[in-house]
């Protein structure tokens, strides 16, 4: 399956995925409706995109007392039934990533649902730092990323001398 | 009759970069835009403004017919009358003080294109120089710094760069998808400086943020010139064989020792030594690119100089992973400026600022509204805009709309009633980019393209049949003999030998000729001495400086205790651009109002905290705005930023429309020494 | 192989799921005392609450179970297990062999020795039956009298009072959920039960009901007050459905012990879920975790292990969350500090109204959010240093990266303003 690859040393917290989200779920742009979420942290520079990961083993799924969340045939993505979804908020308490959000409008827990096979955050990556790739293919984007800070750390250390 | 969903490719110009998009239609209905995975620039990516467009094409308060000011308000008349009547009062007009009373002004809110050079064309055959534009506040500044230098401004082979380095410039707000192309080298190893006085959303990326002070980017430029010197790492062949004025360069950069940039520039004396070693280890694979935030000082053009010239020293010009030097695409030219040369009707504001018509044609507009309101060095009784908002974009907006609303006539067209519409004669609908045709290219990748008109409206004109209507009406019709865009198009395109039906079938765009990089160091650079050109004997002829000699913004030179702050203004959110978008719900959602932005410590000072109001007072004008206290290494304690655009608090009541600088006449709107008080 | 699972509740479910996925063709039965495919008890007072209906209770469809190739016997209690001859003994009269058996049979609601709890107006929230009986009995204006202040308790009486009844709530002890809220937390809660309009006293014991030959109740508390009502549900906790193999329980100890592996004391007798003690994340005795999730985990290795898997679970850690009187309370292992823990509490930070963590030498050991929902994934971005036992050394950091936003917790206060008034 494909999944939303995320880059850190990428983003630049411009926010075009969360408006990109919360528009498909809201058609507004209110973060608190995105289910990607761009943390940014002045103080280290750092900016962190968090978007589920729809994991293997999802323990969301498994802990759902409704059964509300479920794996989706076509494109592997976890996903919560609306319809289902009680609102006891145990996927927001099993998922370690802090990657479901409760909708106070409608009672239910909402999360990526990858757009069906298209995410709308990665088409509006304007810094690339998401792409959706094959879940294979991490692993070689991982090592792309530690091999470019490793070259540029190698440069800097030239520079600063 | 039901037509299925449709998708049609085409270019978003809700900025300039003009992104491919895929415009889904249903019923002949815009429903959703994404972009086109098949163009080279954008690649599907798209930034949050390109699918907004469908919120600003169908937005309920479009203007959609034509209007008129009477006495008792807005009267909404017959496209054909409101012609007849533009046409008779601009005769009128010309016939009484004569076609140079008569200006044309290009804007940017219907979507940039190819309006430019029909307006211009309209101006000239009408007799009037006077072709006024907003370029000559965002753009031109560079362009000319880079082109006195190089003969051209180059753009940045960043994707093959190792080393990029980004002054004054935030491509993910300004130009999105840019930054795609600084990850891609970053993701090979690249490094990358960014020289900003505030932590853009690019400089969260930086190896090295060089969070100098505003309007000392020369000092820092400067005082890399002598590190390279120093250092022995410039490109000694590339100096000898394409350079003049070496000799002088580095007798003058002597004093720019680490230690003096410190001290002017406020970046310590050790990371401009970084700096220089990363710039100097990557080159010739250095790739700089300069932003807005160079241009709106007193010295814009200096400092822009000062940093083109770096790319000469260090063998990065007509160079793979530096900057290249694109062939522009052998288009027909729609202006007459050649045929029909009118600088002997003194364009206004060449006398003051010649470089700027020598080598744009543009107009000064500062230098318009004063003709406006003096009639020296002569009258200018009539303006008409597409797409222009002066009375907000323009420093100094008393005034502007003061002028404004003095004239004969004003004529705006444009998609929404503005500040400027709101003292306009008449105010025409006009067409967004997805509601005409026409020509693009893409100097990046060497490409042309062709954009269709995707939707219409039943008064609602492009520019070519707006300007051509109204010159049958003059009598200068022959100048307008095309029937439509369609065959002005295949006009213009005839030159590529590439057909319309060519362009039809491949939206993404068709190349024109081959990127070829060393063509400029076989050749000669486009400069008058055919070289890379240090010190410019055109400019010194001006009474100019030869040399790009730094000049100490004045905010350094004699501070003014009373105006203890540095305002700059103009840094690009990325929802908005200029006074546009506003108007769009979802955009006020997510950023929902004016700030100024300020380190916690002023902050402190002041006794305010984030939604407390202050006035930011300057000699021009007073603006109250809301604090926004941003993290401590977000902007410099003293500075202060506000973006423009802002109806509710527009912060061009406070800049400068009487401080320029020389060679460009760019205004000062970034470093602006100002009161503020909390309120 | 022929394995037997009793129970069809979260630790059964996930056992059948995850023997599966090990061993597609060994012979599965599953045997139930309820009828039908699978509900959710915990989900019960969402259906009285109107939140969801009776069809949204069935996490299971029918066919679900032939799906994952099991044979199924609902609605047939099982009485007992031969050990020996390895044969499950049915209610009626049925014999079913096995080669490894899942003991997952849950827990049932506790009766405490209070005189008149067997009248007609006494109810427990246990069962789909429970919750469509009490369905006809939460009428507009009536009177309710909860016994007890645990989840089930205060979700029930949070219900009552969406519905319309009149509701005070008993508890024995000083404070309400006394097992999943420490006393700041309570009290916080308290007053909103108390803005809602929920009477609620505790310290108090009841002494006995009476039922009047019309159907009215009165509870008899220790204060010496006689509480008039027109249904009494008692809620003062559960106790496991241990008896089916008493082989494998120890003297006095309710629950059935099980190892890493969740077999019992008798070779190839699994256990899952409420009605096992088993090992906790912490380390230290075995303790009886019925919680839902703590019953999947288990059944997951259960389950495994049932396919000869070899798994072992890393014990238990009890997470807790609901929603109650528009409140989302979430509480994560340990949360009552124990000599020589520290203790970091914030309050009112976003929509959160209260964070508790309780650390020892840098490791979050659990904590308590009260307040917005973002509590609850706050909890649960905690959980795996909990789990893990991983320090973290910067709690105050790691609260701050906790973006909230701003607009979504004055939402979720407006919120909360308006379905308290609508009770009125």
């Amino acid at each position: 399956m494909r999944i939303v690859a995320v880059d850190p040393d990428a983003c630049v917290a411009c926010r075009d995925c969360e408006y990109a989200c919360a528009f498909r779920q809201s058609g507004d742009f209110a973060r608190s409706a995105s289910h990607i979420r761009v943390n940014f942290y002045a103080d280290e520079r750092a900016c962190v995109p968090l978007t589920c990961m729809h994991c293997e083993d999802a323990w969301c799924l498994a802990v759902c007392p409704a059964a509300a969340i479920d794996r989706d045939p076509g494109t592997g993505a976890v996903t919560i039934d609306a319809t289902r979804c009680a609102g006891c908020k145990m996927c927001l308490l099993a998922c370690p990533y802090g990657n479901i959000h409760f909708n106070a409008e409608t009672g239910v827990s909402a999360k990526c649902d990858l757009c069906g096979g298209d995410p709308m955050c990665v088409r509006a990556c304007i810094s690339g730092a998401l792409r959706y790739v094959d879940a294979e293919e991490l692993a070689d984007l991982r090592r792309e990323v530690v091999d470019a800070s490793l070259k540029r750390l190698l440069r800097l250390s030239k520079g600063v001398r | 009759m039901q037509t299925g969903p449709e998708i049609r490719h085409s270019l978003c110009r809700m900025c300039d970069d003009r992104c491919g998009i895929d415009v889904h239609l249903e019923d002949g209905r815009i429903v959703d835009i994404l972009g086109n995975k098949d163009h080279p620039w954008n690649r599907g990516r798209l930034c949050a403004k390109a699918r907004a467009a469908v919120d600003m094409i169908y937005h309920p308060d479009r203007v959609l017919t034509p209007l008129k000011r009477t006495a008792d308000g807005w009267e909404q008349i017959p496209l054909d009358q409101a012609l007849d009547e533009i046409a008779g009062r601009l005769a009128d007009v010309r016939d009484r003080y004569g076609a140079r009373s008569i200006g044309v002004w290009k804007g940017e809110a219907i979507g940039f294109g190819q309006q430019e050079t029909v307006a211009r064309r309209f101006a000239h055959a009408l007799g009037s120089p006077n072709y006024l534009s907003n370029d000559s506040m965002c753009y031109v500044g560079r362009y000319m710094g880079f082109t006195l230098v190089d003969g051209a401004w180059p753009i940045p082979d960043l994707e093959n760069a190792r080393c990029i380095v980004l002054w004054g410039a935030n491509p993910p707000y300004a130009h999105p998808n840019m930054t795609q192309y600084i990850t891609a080298a970053r993701r090979k190893g690249a490094t990358l400086v960014v020289v900003d006085p505030r932590m853009s959303a690019i400089a969260r990326r930086a190896d090295i943020h060089a969070q100098v002070r505003p309007g000392t980017d020369g000092a820092l430029a400067w005082g890399l010139v002598r590190q390279f010197v120093e250092m022995d790492a410039y490109d000694k062949a590339f100096v000898e064989d394409h350079t003049i004025g070496f000799a002088k360069v580095v007798d003058y950069a002597r004093t720019f020792t680490p230690e003096m940039v410190e001290a002017e520039t406020g970046l310590p004396a050790a990371t401009v030594k970084a700096m220089a070693r990363m710039m100097a280890d990557a080159a010739p694979r250095m790739a700089a690119y300069v932003g807005n935030g160079l241009e709106h000082h007193e010295n814009g053009v200096g400092n822009i100089r000062a940093i083109a010239m770096i790319d000469g020293l260090l063998g990065a010009l007509d160079h793979e992973g530096g900057t290249l030097f694109k062939e522009p695409a052998p288009l027909r030219d729609l202006t007459l400026y050649d045929e029909m040369p009118l600088r002997h009707l003194s364009p206004l504001g060449t006398d003051r600022f010649p470089v700027l018509y020598d080598m744009r044609q543009e107009c000064h507009t500062m230098t318009a509204m004063e003709a406006i309101l003096s009639d020296e060095p002569y009258p200018l009784r009539a303006l008409v805009m597409t797409g222009a908002n002066p009375a907000s974009t323009n420093p100094n907006s008393p005034k502007v709309i003061e002028a404004l609303r003095s004239l004969d006539l004003l004529v705006v067209r444009d998609l929404f009633m503005t500040e400027t519409t709101a003292v306009a004669d008449y105010v025409l609908p006009a067409a967004s980019f997805l509601e005409r045709t026409e020509l693009h290219a893409h100097a990046k990748h060497q490409i042309v393209s062709l954009t269709d008109k995707v939707v219409s409206w039943p008064d609602v004109q492009g520019e070519y049949d707006f300007w051509h209507d109204l010159a049958v009406r003059l009598g200068i019709g022959e100048y307008f003999p095309w029937e439509d865009e369609t065959a002005l198009n295949r006009w213009l395109l005839e030159p590529t030998g590439l057909s319309l039906e060519t362009l039809e079938a491949h939206r993404e765009g068709v190349e024109y000729s081959p990127p070829r990089v060393g063509r400029r160091r076989q050749a000669g650079f486009d400069t008058p001495s055919g070289k890379v050109e240090f010190a410019s004997a055109y400019l010194k002829d001006l009474g100019y400086d030869e040399l790009p000699v730094y000049h100490r913004p004045a905010y350094r030179r004699e501070p003014d205790a009373a105006r203890p702050f540095v305002l700059m203004t103009g840094a690009r959110k990325l929802l908005y651009l200029h006074s546009r978008f506003r108007n769009i719900p979802r955009f006020r959602t997510a950023i929902p109002g004016p700030e100024v932005e300020m380190h916690p410590d002023d902050a402190a000072a002041l006794g305010v905290a984030d939604g407390d109001t202050v006035r930011v007072t300057s000699p021009i004008g007073a603006v109250d705005l809301p604090v926004k206290v941003v993290a401590e290494n977000e902007i410099l304690p003293g500075n202060l930023q506000v973006t423009h655009g802002w109806r509710e608090a527009n912060v061009n009541l406070v800049t400068h429309d009487d401080r320029f600088d020389p060679v460009s006449g760019f205004p000062l709107m970034k470093s602006i020494e100002v009161s503020v008080q909390k309120v | 192989m022929h394995v037997v699972i009793v129970g069809n509740g979260a630790a059964a479910l996930s056992a059948l799921e995850s023997f599966r996925g090990h061993d597609r063709d060994s012979r599965v039965t599953l045997v139930s005392g309820e009828q039908g495919p699978a509900y959710s008890r915990v989900l019960l007072p969402y259906y009285l609450r109107r939140r969801l209906s009776r069809d949204g209770l069935f996490i299971r469809r029918a066919d679900d179970y032939a799906r994952l190739g099991a044979a199924t016997e609902f609605g047939v209690r099982a009485e007992g297990v031969d050990p020996a001859r390895r044969v499950l003994e049915l209610a009626d009269g049925r014999r079913l062999g096995f080669d490894r058996l899942l003991i997952a049979t849950g827990s049932s609601p506790m009766r405490p020795p209070i005189p008149g709890l067997d009248g007609p107006g006494v109810h427990t929230l246990w069962t789909l039956d429970d919750a469509v009986r009490l369905d006809s009995v939460f009428r507009e204006g009536a009177r309710l009298v909860v016994l007890g202040s645990g989840f089930v308790a205060l979700q029930a009486a949070w219900a009552a009072r969406q519905r319309g009844l009149q509701v005070s709530v008993i508890e024995l002890l000083d404070q309400i959920l006394p097992r999943v809220l420490d006393p700041a937390a309570a009290q916080i809660l308290s007053e909103r039960l108390h803005a809602c309009d929920v009477e609620v006293r505790t310290g108090t014991r009841a002494e006995s009901v009476e039922t009047d030959r019309g159907g009215r109740v009165r509870v008899s508390t220790s204060g010496g007050d006689r509480l008039p009502a027109d249904a009494v549900i008692v809620a003062t906790g559960a106790r496991p459905n241990d008896q089916l193999l008493p082989e494998c329980l120890e003297p006095d100890r309710p629950g059935i012990p099980v190892a890493d592996t969740m077999e019992t004391v008798v070779s190839g007798v699994y256990a899952a879920g409420d009605v096992t003690r088993g090992p906790t994340a912490r380390g230290g005795p075995r303790e009886i975790h019925a919680l839902w999730p703590t019953a999947v985990e288990q059944g997951r290795v259960a389950g495994a292990n049932l396919a000869g898997a070899g798994r072992s679970y890393g014990g238990s850690l009890s997470m807790n969350v609901t929603e109650m009187f528009d409140l989302t309370v979430a509480s994560l292992g340990q949360f009552v500090e124990d000599e020589g823990d520290d203790v970091f509490e914030e309050h009112d930070r976003g929509g959160i109204r209260y964070v508790k963590i309780v650390t020892r030498a840098g490791v979050p050991l659990g904590a308590i959010a009260m307040g917005a929902p973002e509590g609850a994934a706050l909890l649960g971005r905690l959980r795996p240093f909990v789990r893990h036992r991983r320090a973290l050394p910067d709690l105050p950091a790691f609260l701050a990266r906790e973006d909230l936003d701003g607009r979504l917790a004055h939402r979720s206060a407006a919120k909360e303003r308006t379905s308290c008034a609508s009770l009125q």
